[in-house]
């Protein structure tokens, strides 16, 4: 494939993800969490409507969407500050509200009028009321950033310092951003079962199979950190690695089918010290009823083989391209046409995914691209060299894909044409959901 | 079709006497018959104080701060002669944007059209030192003030901001924004502190509105909480803000200024600095031979 350079327009159109204060979120996926917004009401709601809503339609849970408390920023806030107003919405919404931990984050209004948020909930911190704050002023970057300032917040100012013994066997969980990932709740299940399968004990720390912050106090004695991501959730493993001695194992490939998934749960494995024997056991069972599924479905593939798509591109983050590409290649054989990476992550991260897609297979190496706007990408995928039969990406990319008459499967934010539970693509059985998404996209074309 | 008011924002490094000259300014504009406001846009609302006999008066934005409407004329006050006082106000030190506290004041005054019910003939914005943020900024742009005049005296840091104030004006010039009138040049004692402004103006395109000299009537006027017209008016340092009224009442061409670039203005403000050094020398040598 050839080499295109990025392509940098001035300006976002048909934006791939939220603001920094769209980490609201992130508090939303712990149990019992509920985030109070100190910013103004647009804010919080297109964060939801956006990054909730129009994708997957996955629900506000327990205090996001409309029960999440937020100041509502005036003119008054701006002009005079807004501490006392936050201070009555904290002590309002302890009142109303049955939380286990309160998150508060900052929007740009009060991060450039200069509050003094840290102060505030400080005083609520002083009376034990289980509050925490993070800066995630827009202008700080997206919620991707904002993610990791949450979470470090959570782990500084609520589950603090431990020097206690570590539990062999524990660990600490940081991969895909909830909310943002569409797939996010049955991803974690699934990653959280096979990390179990092989007899360990996993924080999960987001999503339905999470203990809330019960679990999030144990983080400083997992034995471990684990992150299984291109790059997110590094910052906060090398923090808790200055903070409480954790050492963490970085898997960036989020593994999808047998192969990967098998590769995976043998590395975390090594790394944890875990019984071979298990994890040979557990990775035998699961491959044996991955394979009767796939047996069957070989059927199809092979009788409607002039009408499965041998080219494709990825539209999304880094983690879920980089684990979708693995999969697509070494899985289904399929040839990647055209890699973008939409999450605009950090740069001193990029030299290292650009390195993951050199090293797809031994044979197939992908040059990737970093784009944020709508109109460049739409532009890449017209224009690109070979045509992708069918497009990894967004609702966003639907256009284009019509217009060149490729598939799509909506991977990514914003998923709008996708209603998701607890659908997951990742690990052994989520690839099988995969599959059957790709190829019944595949043979609707023809309906 | 009413008259077309007058608004006139005058800027300046903070201490430079742009309160002082202001007050003054618009107490001889009110005793030569002119229907005139002056509006202060500094947090610390003391702009007005010599001309209310140096009281303190509520507002905009503590009004603001106690209820959500505020009917204008509540802080409206008269001072000396008639004229309209007014004070945007700010929030408390370290908290809040002062900067958009001063567009919450001003924009408050043009919704409710207060300038024309008062019939003023001449509106005076009395604003905060450097144009350090946006809000700072509101009464050159569009709409609010046609002259800008900046008050400074011969000192680097005063220049400094008053050529910081240039390169605003040049820039919401191309926006419809406020043009400048002119310097007024205070604390002008000393040959060379002329001599200094007038190389500045001539670099940057504009005008010496009038020469203002150091003077102990003015202390004195303030220590009395008046102006010099008020406290003085047959002083000669009365005399020279009439005269400064009238060239300002007569005023109709502002101009797009060329501000200079911060390294220009430095080299600029180097060599000034190594002629002051030769004459301070030159008058020692010259001290020293009169003691012989």
């Amino acid at each position: 494939m050839t080499k295109q350079p990025s392509m940098k327009s001035e300006s976002i159109s048909r934006a791939r993800f939220g603001c920094a204060i769209g980490a609201m979120h992130t508090a939303v996926a712990i149990p019992g969490t509920v985030p109070i917004a100190d910013c103004g009401p647009g804010c919080a709601d297109k964060q939801y409507i956006s990054l909730v809503f129009y994708n997957g339609f996955q629900g506000s849970g327990y205090g996001g969407g409309a029960s999440l408390p937020c100041v509502n920023t005036t003119e008054k806030e701006v002009v005079f500050g807004g501490n006392d107003r936050l201070r009555e919405l904290i002590q309002a919404s302890t009142k109303v509200m049955k939380a286990d931990l309160f998150v508060v984050t900052t929007g740009c209004i009060s991060d450039i009028v200069g509050d003094d948020v840290a102060s505030v909930v400080g005083d609520f911190q002083k009376k034990n009321v289980p509050v925490v704050y993070a800066e995630t002023g827009g202008f700080r970057g997206n919620n991707f950033i904002g993610h990791e300032e949450v979470v470090k917040s959570i782990v500084d100012q609520y589950v603090g310092g431990y020097d206690g013994p570590k539990e062999q066997g524990l660990v600490n969980v940081w991969t895909e951003l909830p909310y943002q990932n569409t797939f996010w709740r049955g991803d974690l299940i699934e990653i959280k079962r096979i990390l179990e399968g092989i007899g360990l004990k996993v924080n999960i720390l987001f999503g339905h199979g999470s203990g809330g912050v019960e679990e999030w106090k144990t983080v400083p004695k997992a034995q471990f950190n684990l992150v299984l991501h291109t790059w997110l959730g590094l910052s906060v493993a090398k923090h808790l690695q200055a903070k409480y001695g954790q050492p963490f194992l970085h898997v960036p490939v989020i593994p999808v089918g047998s192969i990967g998934t098998t590769s995976f749960l043998r590395e975390v494995g090594t790394y944890a010290g875990a019984d071979p024997k298990k994890v040979e056991a557990f990775i035998k069972d699961e491959e044996s009823k991955y394979y009767k599924y796939i047996e069957e479905f070989s059927e199809f593939y092979c009788e409607y083989f002039f009408g499965v798509p041998s080219k494709f591109a990825v539209v999304t983050d880094s983690a879920y391209a980089l684990a979708i590409t693995k999969f697509a290649v070494n899985n289904l054989g399929l040839i990647p046409v055209k890699v973008i990476i939409t999450e605009d992550p950090p740069e001193e991260h990029r030299d290292a995914i650009r390195e993951q897609f050199h090293r797809i297979a031994d044979d197939v190496s992908v040059e990737v691209e970093f784009i944020e706007d709508g109109f460049v990408i739409e532009e890449a995928l017209r224009n690109s060299e070979r045509r992708p039969a069918i497009i990894f990406g967004t609702t966003w990319d639907r256009d284009v894909a019509k217009d060149i008459k490729a598939g799509i499967v909506e991977v990514s934010f914003p998923a709008s044409y996708e209603v998701v539970l607890s659908r997951s693509y990742v690990g052994y059985r989520g690839a099988l959901s995969f599959i059957e998404k790709i190829f019944t996209v595949t043979i609707s074309a023809s309906a | 079709m009413g008259k077309k008011i007058k608004q006139i924002a005058i800027y300046g490094k903070g201490g430079i006497g742009k309160s002082t000259t202001t007050s003054n300014l618009t107490a001889a504009l009110s005793e030569a018959g002119y229907k005139v406001m002056q509006f202060g846009c500094d947090p610390k609302s003391d702009s007005t104080n010599t001309l209310r006999g140096g009281t303190y008066i509520p507002t905009v934005l503590d009004t603001l701060r106690e209820k959500t409407k505020v009917n204008a004329h509540e802080v409206v006050f008269q001072g000396f002669n008639g004229i309209y006082c007014v004070e945007a106000g700010g929030p408390a030190p370290g908290v809040g944007c002062a900067g958009r506290g001063i567009i919450t004041a001003v924009q408050l005054f043009k919704q409710q059209n207060i300038f024309e019910e008062l019939d003023l003939d001449i509106i005076l914005y009395d604003v905060l030192g450097d144009v350090v943020c946006g809000g700072f900024a509101v009464p050159i742009r569009e709409g609010i003030a046609q002259h800008v005049f900046t008050v400074s005296s011969s000192d680097f840091m005063s220049i400094y901001a008053s050529n910081n104030l240039f390169k605003g004006i040049s820039s919401y010039s191309r926006s419809g924004g406020a043009l400048l009138g002119g310097v007024i040049a205070n604390s002008i004692n000393q040959p060379y502190s002329k001599e200094i402004v007038d190389d500045f103006v001539k670099r940057t395109n504009t005008q010496v509105v009038e020469y203002i000299p150091r003077s102990v009537t003015v202390t004195q006027s303030e220590l009395q909480g008046k102006t010099v017209i008020e406290a003085a008016p047959e002083s000669a340092q009365a005399d020279v803000y009439r005269s400064l009224a009238k060239k300002i009442a007569a005023h109709t061409e502002s101009k797009v200024p060329t501000p200079l670039e911060v390294s220009d203005l430095r080299v600029w403000a180097g060599q000034w600095g190594k002629h002051l050094l030769e004459l301070e020398k030159q008058n020692g040598a010259a001290e020293s031979l009169i003691k012989v």
